[in-house]
């Protein structure tokens, strides 16, 4: 019976990971990718670690592509799949890597050749808990002060020169944008051009606060 | 062979909770329109039957029936699998929960426990099934190649993962008093003491942010943004019709249900009814069926809350909703916490 749910969420997790490389459709790609993050939480439950098949669904699936989609979902996904791959002369550098990542993984099954049983509460909450709290404080704490400065560091880049004035209430995710940025099967002829000479006008047509529209 | 009658089992006990699911579901959107129409002054539907209780089976007849379009330019796959991920997401998480307690069949002395799976991390399912039901939104708003779905969509992701940071730590001060992630064992913490081990004593703040957060995670009035007729049309499902629009229908108040269910089982005792076990013995029939009834009794309560959110309040502004989720739900969930964290060091 488990062997059986092996199989399948581990034919899943392989064939999503195959169509994440194979698609040309960025979306596609993204949503066989949350597939393989979903298998692999399969596999996780299956080895007793229950815990972490969670994080992985909350973490991965839940949040990281959900912006990953978000994103895509704003760029201009058509134009991406019609232009040619530019990327060709990579294919061998690809074949080579692939081959020494199967040759690596071969030698690790041959050298396990008796692979003891796994500690079977590794992934129980309470044991990565208590792991996490007392043997592996400093390396969590200091994980913990690295994503602050992610956090930090991303605020700032993105509040760098492109403050909005007060009168401007734009927020994320309620901002105007141009058609064509939001539906790429639109024709051009929904938008109207304005044409400015400085920018100085056009961040005044914008409602926009023209001494923050310098970068930089 | 045990295995096989066990899944067996399994799969009849999972049959009958989403049967009891979708009535409870179908009868809470009849409810909600008499409801609604009897906050706004007018009868509602009551035409279908005695009081019109069989309006939901007309419904549905209709959704079968009507005409199902699909937009020509629309991406057709994931316009397919969009209303598939919302409902099965909002249905997946029907098994952890504990309906009730371990009830015993009249005549013999076979127990049957009305949960349908013990998970360690039941909590963390609950959340991550949930998480995973963003995508049916998100998808059906970009597939359907309409800047009114498009836009919905859009919203609706950027509302579900700013709120779902305040639900999960509002809830971080119920998982500290119990110290397990099993639903089954947080509910059966909180027995005893008619009703005075409930969680909603211990943790209040905690509950209304939960509350705020799980309204807004199902969009519902007042933030049900992503559908906001005024701007959108219909928001995400504008371009579904026929049975795919009843599907997201479906998942809607489904999500409405399961949230509903979660506040019960972590804050106001589950299954567990004050006074009861003075007369009953536990594990016998009788106690059972009044502590699942009385389950279902306080699920619906929530479910008349959102009804009535819904006939009372106005629609936030996008803005406000994001400064609200950022700047005071998630600050009042952190000092919940702190509190929490407090009390057990000082005085546990």
């Amino acid at each position: 019976m488990l062997a059986l749910l092996f199989i399948l969420f581990a034919g899943m997790a392989i064939g999503c990971a195959l169509a994440v490389v194979a698609q040309r459709n960025p979306l596609y790609s993204a949503i066989s990718l949350i597939g393989v993050f979903v298998s692999l939480a399969c596999l996780y439950v299956m080895l007793a670690a229950p815990f972490i098949a969670a994080v992985q669904v909350i973490v991965y699936a839940g949040a990281i592509m959900v912006l990953v989609v978000f994103v895509i979902m704003l760029l201009n996904v058509e134009q991406e799949e019609r232009r040619r791959n530019r990327l060709k002369f990579l294919v061998p550098a690809a074949v080579v890597l692939a081959a020494v990542l199967i040759a690596e993984v071969a030698f690790m099954l041959q050298s396990v050749a008796n692979p003891t049983p796994a500690v079977s509460n590794i992934g129980l909450t309470g044991s990565i808990g208590a792991q996490l709290f007392t043997r592996y404080l400093l390396p969590f704490e200091i994980t913990s002060i690295l994503l602050l400065m992610a956090i930090v560091g991303a605020m700032t880049l993105a509040r760098r020169g492109g403050l909005l004035s007060s009168e401007a209430r734009l927020v994320p995710g309620a901002q105007q944008l141009p058609l064509s940025m939001v539906d790429p099967r639109a024709t051009p002829d929904d938008l109207t051009l304005v044409e400015t000479d400085s920018s100085e006008e056009a961040a005044r047509l914008l409602g926009v606060d023209p001494r923050n529209t310098e970068r930089d | 062979m045990d295995t096989a009658i066990d899944i067996i089992l399994k799969f009849v006990a999972i049959t009958v909770a989403f049967v009891v699911v979708l009535l409870v579901v179908a009868y809470t959107v009849l409810a909600e329109r008499r409801v609604l129409g009897f906050i706004q002054g007018r009868l509602g539907p009551n035409r279908v039957g005695y009081g019109g209780v069989l309006q939901p089976f007309a419904d549905l007849l209709k959704f079968i029936l009507k005409e199902d379009i699909v937009p020509d330019k629309s991406t057709r796959f994931i316009y397919f699998l969009a209303p598939v991920i919302a409902t099965m997401a909002a249905l997946m998480t029907m098994i952890v929960y504990p309906f009730g307690p371990e009830i015993r069949i009249p005549f013999t002395s076979i127990s049957i426990p009305l949960v349908i799976a013990h998970f360690d991390v039941g909590l963390l399912y609950v959340l991550g099934i949930t998480s995973i039901g963003v995508y049916g939104i998100m998808l059906a708003g970009w597939s359907s190649n309409n800047k009114y779905s498009l836009m919905g969509g859009l919203r609706s992701s950027a509302q579900m993962i700013s709120y779902e940071l305040a639900l999960g730590l509002s809830l971080i001060g119920v998982i500290m008093l119990a110290g397990t992630l099993d639903l089954a064992q947080i509910v059966d913490q909180q027995s005893g003491w008619h009703g005075a081990r409930w969680n909603i004593i211990y943790q209040p703040l905690g509950f209304v942010v939960y509350l705020i957060a799980a309204i807004a995670e199902t969009n519902r009035v007042p933030f049900d943004l992503p559908e906001a007729e005024t701007e959108l049309v219909a928001g995400f499902h504008t371009e579904y019709s026929a049975m795919k629009f009843a599907l997201f229908f479906l998942a809607e108040y489904i999500n409405m249900f399961t949230v509903s269910m979660l506040a019960t089982t972590l804050f106001w005792g589950g299954w567990n009814v004050p006074i009861i076990d003075l007369f009953l013995d536990r594990g016998s029939f009788l106690f059972g069926l009044i502590s699942a009834l009385g389950f279902l009794f306080k699920v619906c309560v929530f479910l008349f809350v959102y009804i009535w959110l819904r006939g009372t309040l106005p629609r936030f502004r996008f803005d406000q909703l994001m400064s609200f989720g950022w700047k005071i739900l998630l600050p009042l969930a952190l000092l919940n916490i702190f509190i929490t964290a407090s009390a057990i060091y000082f005085f546990l």
